[in-house]
C-alpha cells in the first residue's frame, strides 16, 4: 500500500518535470538551429499545432468537422482586413479576429447541431468550400484569386525570426493547455458523453446542442487565432492555403498522431511536418515520403503513432513469454 | 436562343458527367460505408491513361477509350482488395487511405505529365445545325456516350443478378451475407465499375474542358454533394440530384458573375442539407 502510494507520488512530479524538460528543450532549440528556414518550418509547426489540437476538441464532441482550415481562413482574412483597410494593431487584431472566428463557428453551429455524425462532416465541408468562394468573391477587399498582400507584420522591424519562433512557442503552449483544461474538465466529460451516445446523454440532462455549439466555438476560437497569428507573421495571404485540401491536412495530422489521445494532435504535426522536411533534397518526390509515412502508420497502427511504445512494449511481452514456454518445454 | 442551346448543352453533358463519376462513389458508398475520397483522383487518372494511350502510343481514340477503362477498372479492383477491404467500418484509417492514394497517384501524375493543362484530342469534329442552331458533334457524342452508359448501368443494376445483390447489400450487409451473397466478389465489381465509369468521364471531360492534375478535387467535392443531396441507396435519386448540380453549375454563371456563383451554388446546396440532412431520396446510414 505505502509503496504504491510512493510510485504514484513520484510519478504525480515526474510527469510535470518531463513536460518541463520537454518545454525546455523546444525553448532552446534557435540556438542549435541558426537557419531561418529551420526556424520557420518551426514556427509553422507550432501554428498548425494550435489548429489541430483545437481540430480534436471539435471532434470529442462526436462532431467531425471538414471545415477546420477554412476557420483557420476566416480568422486570418479578418486580421488581415481589419490591420490592411482599418489599421488595426496586430495586438488588437489577433485576439479579436480569434473571437469573431468564434462567433462565426457558434452561429454556424447553431444550424449544423441538428446534423450527426457524417452529415455534419460533409455540411461543415460544403461550408468550408462555401467559405472560400466567398474569399475568391471578395475582389479588392480580400484580394481574390491573386491573394492579399501588404499585410503589416506582427513584430516590425526585426528581419530574425527568433522574436516569431518564442511568440508563437507562448501562443502554442497557452492553447495547448487551455484545450487540455477545457477536455478534462466537466464541459469536456460532457462533451465526450455526447459523442458516446447523444440519446443517453441528453437523457441525463446534458444540453446537447449547447454542449455541441459550445465545442464548435472554442475549436474556432483556437484555430481563427493560429490563422490570425500565422497572417501576421506570413504577412501575405492565399485562399490555397485554407481550402477543402488544407483541411484534409490538418485531418491527417490528427488521425497519424492518434485521434484517441490529447497527445495524438501534437505529435502527428510535428511528424508530418519535420520528416518530410528532411527528404526535401527529393524536390518533387518529397509528397512520397508524407505517403509512405500515413501508408505506415494505416497498416500497421489503427490507433495512431501515440499507441506505438505500448504496442512495442506489448510485442517484446509477448516474445518474452513466448521464450520463457519455450525453455519451460 | 444561341445562348439558351449552348447552356442546355452544357447542363446535359455536365449533369451525365458528375452522374457517371457519382454513380461509382454511391456504389461503395451505399454498399461498405466507404467513403472514397480518392474517386476524383481515379477519374483524373482516367484522363491521363487516355491521354498517354493516344499521344504516346499513337491508339486509335476509341480504342484508347476502351483500353483506359479496363485499366482504371481493373486498377479498382486492386484498390478494393488492398486498400479498402481491410478497413471496411474504420472510417478514419479509410479517410487516411484514400490521402494516400490521391497523394501518390497525384504527385505521380506531376512528375510524369508535369502540371500544365493538357487536353484530349477531341472526340469527334464538325458543328451539327438544325436551322438557326448549331451544337458541336463533340457535344452530342460527349453526351450521348454518357446516356448510354447510365441506362446501360441502371438497367445492369435493376435487372441483372448480380445488380440486386448489390441492391441487397445496400439495403442490409449482414443479411446479404446470410442470404449467400459473396460480399466480396460483389463490392469488387461494384469498385470495376464505378472506377471504369470515373476513368470515361475522365476521359470525355478531358476532351470536352481540359486536363490538369487537380482536376480530380474539384469533380471529389461534386461528387460529394451530389450523393450526400441524393441520399444513400438511391439511384433515381443520383440523377435528380446531377440535374440540380449540372444546371446550378451552367445556369447561375449567367445570373451571377464569376466566384459569386460559386458560392451561392454551395449556400443553395448547404440550405438543402440543412432541410434535410439524410438527402432527398435513399435512406440514412449510421457511421
Amino acid at each position: 500500500m505505502n509503496r504504491r502510494l510512493s510510485t504514484r507520488g513520484r510519478r504525480e512530479l515526474t510527469k510535470p518535470a518531463v513536460y518541463a524538460g520537454l518545454v525546455v528543450i523546444v525553448a532552446l532549440l534557435p540556438l542549435f538551429f541558426g537557419s531561418p528556414y529551420i526556424q520557420h518550418m518551426l514556427i509553422l509547426t507550432f501554428i498548425y499545432i494550435i489548429a489541430a489540437v483545437s481540430f480534436r476538441t471539435i471532434v470529442i464532441s462526436g462532431q467531425f468537422p471538414l471545415a477546420h482550415a477554412a476557420f483557420m481562413g476566416i480568422g486570418a482574412y479578418l486580421a488581415a482586413m481589419a490591420s490592411k483597410w482599418l489599421g488595426l494593431s496586430p495586438w488588437i487584431t489577433i485576439p479579436l479576429s480569434a473571437l469573431v472566428t468564434a462567433g462565426i463557428g457558434m452561429l454556424i453551429g447553431y444550424p449544423f447541431s441538428r446534423l450527426r455524425a457524417l452529415y455534419y462532416a460533409m455540411g461543415s465541408l460544403f461550408f468550408g468550400i462555401g467559405v472560400i468562394q466567398i474569399i475568391y468573391a471578395g475582389g479588392s477587399w480580400t484580394g481574390g484569386y491573386s491573394g492579399l498582400t501588404g499585410i503589416p507584420a506582427l513584430l516590425p522591424g526585426t528581419i530574425s525570426k527568433i522574436p516569431y519562433y518564442y511568440f508563437f512557442l507562448g501562443l502554442a503552449l497557452v492553447s495547448i493547455i487551455a484545450l487540455y483544461r477545457i477536455e478534462f474538465s466537466r464541459i469536456g466529460t460532457n462533451l465526450k458523453a455526447i459523442a458516446q451516445s447523444h440519446v443517453v446523454a441528453s437523457s441525463v440532462g446534458i444540453n446537447e446542442s449547447g454542449y455541441r455549439i459550445l465545442a464548435v466555438g472554442v475549436g474556432c476560437f483556437f484555430v481563427g487565432l493560429a490563422g490570425a497569428g500565422y497572417t501576421h507573421y506570413n504577412m501575405v495571404l492565399s485562399c490555397s492555403s485554407f481550402n477543402f485540401m488544407a483541411t484534409l491536412w490538418l485531418v491527417m495530422y490528427v488521425l497519424i498522431g492518434g485521434i484517441n489521445s490529447f497527445a495524438g494532435p501534437i505529435i502527428g504535426t510535428i511528424i508530418l511536418i519535420i520528416i518530410p522536411e528532411f527528404f526535401r533534397d527529393l524536390k518533387m518526390f518529397s509528397p512520397f515520403v508524407t505517403a509512405a509515412i500515413l501508408g505506415i502508420v494505416v497498416y500497421l497502427m489503427p490507433q495512431g503513432l501515440v499507441s506505438l511504445p505500448q504496442m512495442v512494449r506489448s510485442r517484446l511481452t509477448e516474445r518474452r513469454n513466448t521464450k520463457k514456454v519455450s525453455h519451460a518445454s | 436562343m444561341e445562348l439558351i442551346i449552348a447552356t442546355l448543352t452544357n447542363l446535359l453533358i455536365l449533369s451525365s458527367m458528375y452522374i457517371l463519376v457519382a454513380l461509382g462513389f454511391a456504389f461503395l458508398f451505399s454498399m461498405l460505408g466507404i467513403l472514397n475520397l480518392a474517386h476524383g483522383v481515379i477519374y483524373m487518372l482516367g484522363g491521363y491513361i487516355g491521354l498517354t494511350l493516344i499521344t504516346a502510343l499513337g491508339l486509335n481514340q476509341w480504342l484508347a477509350l476502351l483500353l483506359t477503362t479496363l485499366i482504371v477498372a481493373t486498377f479498382g479492383i486492386f484498390l478494393e482488395k488492398y486498400c479498402f477491404r481491410p478497413f471496411v467500418g474504420d472510417f478514419n484509417r479509410i479517410v487516411m487511405i484514400c490521402v494516400v492514394i490521391t497523394v501518390v497517384l497525384q504527385t505521380g501524375v506531376n512528375i510524369i505529365a508535369g502540371t500544365q493543362i493538357l487536353s484530349l484530342p477531341p472526340f469527334a469534329e464538325g458543328i451539327f445545325k438544325i436551322g438557326p442552331a448549331s451544337v458541336s458533334y463533340e457535344r452530342i457524342v460527349t453526351f450521348a456516350i454518357g446516356a448510354v452508359l447510365l441506362l446501360a448501368v441502371t438497367w445492369f443494376v435493376n435487372r441483372t443478378k448480380w445488380g440486386q445483390q448489390m441492391q441487397a447489400i445496400s439495403q442490409d450487409l449482414e443479411g446479404a451475407y446470410l442470404q449467400g451473397i459473396n460480399v466480396h466478389r460483389i463490392s469488387a465489381l461494384a469498385t470495376f465499375i464505378g472506377c471504369g465509369l470515373a476513368a470515361i468521364a475522365g476521359c470525355l471531360m478531358g476532351a470536352y474542358l481540359c486536363l490538369g492534375p487537380f482536376m480530380g478535387d474539384f469533380m471529389l467535392v461534386k461528387v460529394l454533394m451530389l450523393t450526400i443531396i441524393a441520399g444513400v441507396g438511391s439511384i433515381g435519386g443520383i440523377f435528380i440530384a446531377g440535374l440540380i448540380l449540372g444546371s446550378l453549375d451552367s445556369v447561375l454563371p449567367l445570373l451571377v458573375s464569376g466566384a459569386a456563383s460559386n458560392a451561392t451554388a454551395i449556400a443553395i446546396l448547404v440550405v438543402l442539407l440543412l432541410i434535410r440532412p439524410q438527402g432527398f431520396f435513399g435512406h440514412e446510414v449510421e457511421l
